[in-house]
């Protein structure tokens, strides 16, 4: 028991089951004794929840917004590692850079000029979204290459190998693993900037724009129905990317499993 | 004493210095490793280089191997080519090895880099798993490896990599006495696998080193002089101290240990 409140204490897995169950009915507990007429009580969402689950509205939206979500994430890694790959070539170090400082624009401000660059709602959303995504990419695989071992380098160098295959062998084969955690980790941020980015267009829909609608009309208890929608699938993903990352790169747990 | 005549010059350290800033590391580091020819046996070389912790030894090593430049000074091989990183077959302290490579596949990206093995690279690996006990442990991940069959694999690798000279650092550390009896009978190993084979030792074990050395190099300060040099070379073939078993127990070389300390 003292264990739990001990810092770097280490508990079981059953302890740990136990405690997060506990936590959660605490957590209910409160929020079905605080909560007044204008925040929705527990039972109310997850009823809200179980009948959003069935609709073919639901399920048209948050299609929509997958879609165009991993669509994204796709066109940003490419772009992330592209850049991040060039970045240990001077000529190409200060464009990385430069692109890891746009995480500071505000996409609100940029979405005119977009506007004016795309052709259809769609294509805005798509290109504010890579945009938005790539300079967080690329700051989390930037910091992944400054943060590679010297001695990777100095094995390279004793085996031979000039600067084109050690920048292979390094940095593309040896951090490939890193690309799905740098996915998993921002998969949050593109998750929040999709209901942002889809108010801008309302007509494809998506879950961005149901929740614009739900505001709209005061519809809390499907409000939140929705945003545990959105936590489920985060974590879905999340544990996703993980798997993936440990079935493609076996060592990748492995390391994992001496960290901890 | 054991007949042998010493011929070429493999490497050559020449007028090597090394400072940052205003601060001298190394000064006027001098010394040459040659050929030993024995009759009937592929004599190796074996040089200890020995120096207290923190006198720049990891420096001079990073020299020898080419990964790092001098302020001025070269080491030469025998073909007369200033060396360059790859040259050298280099075995770092913690035996690293690229962990997202299983350990069969790490030996063959070294095995690949040398052209003498085109062709039977994947039969040399196995043969050498096999003579270094390490035929189960091919799929693994460096992760899963000991100590010692991370620091075999290192070796092999370097070794596949086709290098005559093979720098290691601090190879004893950290061993238990077990361990430390294997180690140094593979150094042996290695060092009589090639007629050419040179490994430089750079340790602060005394004991161990000198045990499986012909040659002994003391990187010291002098008086009175900022930066390491080295303060003396001692010939273990002379002394009729090298390629002994129990060697550890002679009269001479516990003399000579004692020479060592005194100097460093």
């Amino acid at each position: 028991m003292k264990k739990i409140f001990l810092p770097f204490g280490k508990i079981s897995k059953q302890t740990l089951i136990i405690m997060i169950v506990l936590q959660v009915i605490v957590t209910l507990l409160v929020w079905q004794t605080t909560s007044d007429g204008l925040i929705p009580k527990p039972g109310n969402v997850a009823t809200a929840f179980g009948q959003l689950l069935t609709t073919k509205l639901f399920i048209d939206n948050m299609f929509v917004s997958l879609a165009l979500t991993l669509k994204a994430m796709l066109y940003s890694i490419i772009i992330t590692l592209v850049f991040a790959y060039l970045s240990v070539i001077p000529f190409f170090k200060s464009i990385a850079q430069l692109i890891v400082k746009c995480r500071y624009l505000t996409l609100t401000g940029l979405i005119f000029i977009f506007t004016l660059l795309t052709k259809d709602g769609s294509e805005l959303k798509l290109s504010l979204l890579v945009f938005g995504i790539v300079p967080f990419f690329t700051t989390s695989f930037l910091s992944v290459i400054i943060n590679i071992d010297k001695q990777e380098y100095e094995l390279c160098k004793t085996l031979g190998y000039n600067n084109w295959q050690t920048l292979y062998e390094v940095i593309i084969v040896g951090k490939a693993d890193q690309v799905f955690e740098i996915l998993r980790q921002n998969f949050a941020i593109s998750w929040l900037m999709i209901t942002m980015v889809e108010g801008l267009s309302m007509s494809e829909g998506g879950i961005g724009t149901l929740l614009i609608k739900y505001n709209k009309y005061n519809d809390i208890t499907n409000v939140v129905a929705l945003q545990l929608v959105l936590f489920l699938i985060g974590l879905c993903f999340d544990w996703l990317l993980g798997l993936t990352r440990h079935w493609l790169f076996p060592h990748s747990k492995l390391k994992q499993e001496v960290a901890s | 004493m054991t007949t042998c005549i010493k011929k070429e010059i493999l490497l050559k350290a020449e007028n090597i210095n090394l400072s940052y800033d205003d601060k001298i590391i190394l000064r006027d580091i001098n010394f040459c490793i040659k050929d030993i020819v024995r009759m009937d046996v592929k004599q190796g070389q074996v040089v200890s280089l020995i120096g207290r912790s923190g006198i720049g030894k990891t420096q001079l090593f990073k020299i020898l191997s080419g990964l790092q430049k001098p302020t001025s000074g070269t080491v030469k091989l025998h073909n007369n080519q200033t060396v360059k990183a790859g040259d050298m077959g280099v075995i770092f302290q913690n035996y690293y090895l690229f962990e997202w490579r299983t350990v069969y596949y790490s030996l063959l990206l070294a095995a690949k880099q040398n052209d003498v093995l085109k062709g039977k690279e994947k039969e040399t690996i196995e043969q050498y798993a096999a003579d270094f006990n390490l035929k189960d442990e091919l799929k693994k991940y460096p992760q899963q490896l000991s100590g010692g069959q991370r620091q075999r694999a290192s070796i092999i690798q370097q070794l596949l990599k086709g290098s005559d000279f093979l720098l290691l650092d601090e190879p004893f550390s950290g061993l238990d006495v077990c361990m430390l009896d294997k180690v140094t009978n593979l150094l042996l190993q290695v060092s009589t696998s090639d007629e050419l084979k040179t490994l430089i030792i750079v340790s602060h074990d005394i004991i161990t080193s000198v045990a499986i050395s012909d040659t002994v190099l003391i990187l010291g300060s002098e008086n009175g002089k900022p930066g390491a040099t080295i303060k003396k070379e001692i010939d273990l073939i002379e002394r009729d101290l090298a390629w002994k078993k129990d060697i550890k127990q002679e009269k001479a070389f516990i003399e000579t240990v004692e020479e060592i300390k005194d100097c460093l």
